[in-house]
């Protein structure tokens, strides 16, 4: 029966066409530069860092080497969206409990009020952890600018706004090399699901 | 039998509410918006909250007038931080509490406009 084998083969194709594996895109601004006659393409990529944690300890992009990251931005006090997108962390962080890889790493915005023993209380009440999830905090010019410059997202002081501060709910993706794979809306369950589905690739070809 | 069935159908769908059970009803309607809109961000939707950090408010001891007056004001501690909402006025805040009531607290009595009017007298 000729019919039943195209149907097969059909199939076949299709399986075979939707496990074609999906790469993830370099975000950010591309350079390109040449060495020895070949083209060499250079991703943005998230310059060091140095900020404290919540347990009052320097963390630093030498911290993230070999992992790949989630970075936010909120601040303790912040009555919008914050809530919301810690509570899909606590959800990435339980889920990757046993995941050496992957860190959670949280600026806060408003480091004049976040200073590293509010930060503790924050991170104790959510019952997580350095370093599985770091909450820094340091020079307020410096987190804006690093925010807005390396990873795409606004964070600035704002006093119109409820809480002070205007910021993006974002979460983003980074990888071993700090290269930024991902930009997602941290305050949608469906887009942390995105998110999910694409850290799961970063894993097998990072 | 049939019709008679029917007629109990019709008659249970049709039973004369009083009117304080209407209101209660709206308010309960009104309440479960105002909640989504103000309250489900931290303590969220199914009132649990969020381990330490944002309590279950479904387990909430406070009483009615206690509650109000931490909706408006909110409060800052050692302990904790709540947000104060100044925009909710009493009539949002009376939804909201008797919406609590109502879903968490097995109390079907409305908390009143008047009622809530009284424990905000002074605060703004």
């Amino acid at each position: 029966m000729p019919h039943k084998l195209i149907y097969l083969v059909s199939f076949a194709l299709l399986v075979c066409g939707c496990s074609q594996d999906k790469k993830l895109p370099y975000l950010g601004k591309h350079e390109t530069r040449v060495v020895d006659g070949k083209t060499d393409t250079l991703y943005h990529q998230v310059p060091p860092f140095k900020f404290l944690n919540q347990d009052s300890v320097w963390v630093s992009e030498k911290d993230m080497a070999g992992k790949i990251y989630i970075a936010d931005f909120f601040f303790t006090t912040c009555p919008t969206i914050c809530p919301k997108m810690k509570t899909q962390l606590v959800r990435l962080y339980e889920r990757y409990a046993d995941n050496d890889q992957i860190r959670i790493l949280s600026h806060t915005i408003d480091p004049e009020f976040d200073r590293p023993h509010v930060l503790k209380q924050y991170a104790n009440r959510l019952q997580v952890q350095a370093p599985r999830w770091n909450m820094v905090t340091g020079d307020k010019q410096a987190i804006y600018t690093l925010g807005e410059k390396s990873y795409m997202v606004t964070a600035q002081e704002d006093k119109n706004e409820v809480g002070g501060f205007v910021h993006s709910g974002a979460f983003i993706l980074v990888d071993k090399q700090r290269h930024i794979r991902g930009i997602y809306d941290g305050t949608k369950e469906e887009e942390v699901n995105h998110l999910i589905e694409d850290l799961e690739i970063l894993l097998k070809t990072n | 039998m049939k019709s008679f069935l029917l007629a109990a159908l019709a008659l249970s769908l049709f039973a004369c509410q009083t009117k304080e059970e209407i209101l209660h009803d709206q308010y309960v309607i009104e309440g479960r918006i105002q909640y989504e809109n103000n309250c489900a961000n931290c303590h969220q939707s199914n009132g649990e909250g969020l381990r330490n950090l944002y309590p279950a408010i479904s387990k909430s001891t406070l009483s009615a007038p206690e509650l109000a007056r931490l909706i408006k004001q909110g409060r800052k501690s050692a302990t904790g931080y709540m947000p104060a909402n100044p925009k909710l006025q009493a009539i949002d805040i009376a939804e909201i509490i008797t919406f609590m009531r109502h879903e968490w607290g097995k109390n079907e009595q409305t908390f009143t406009f008047d009622s809530t009017r009284i424990v905000l007298k002074g605060i703004n």
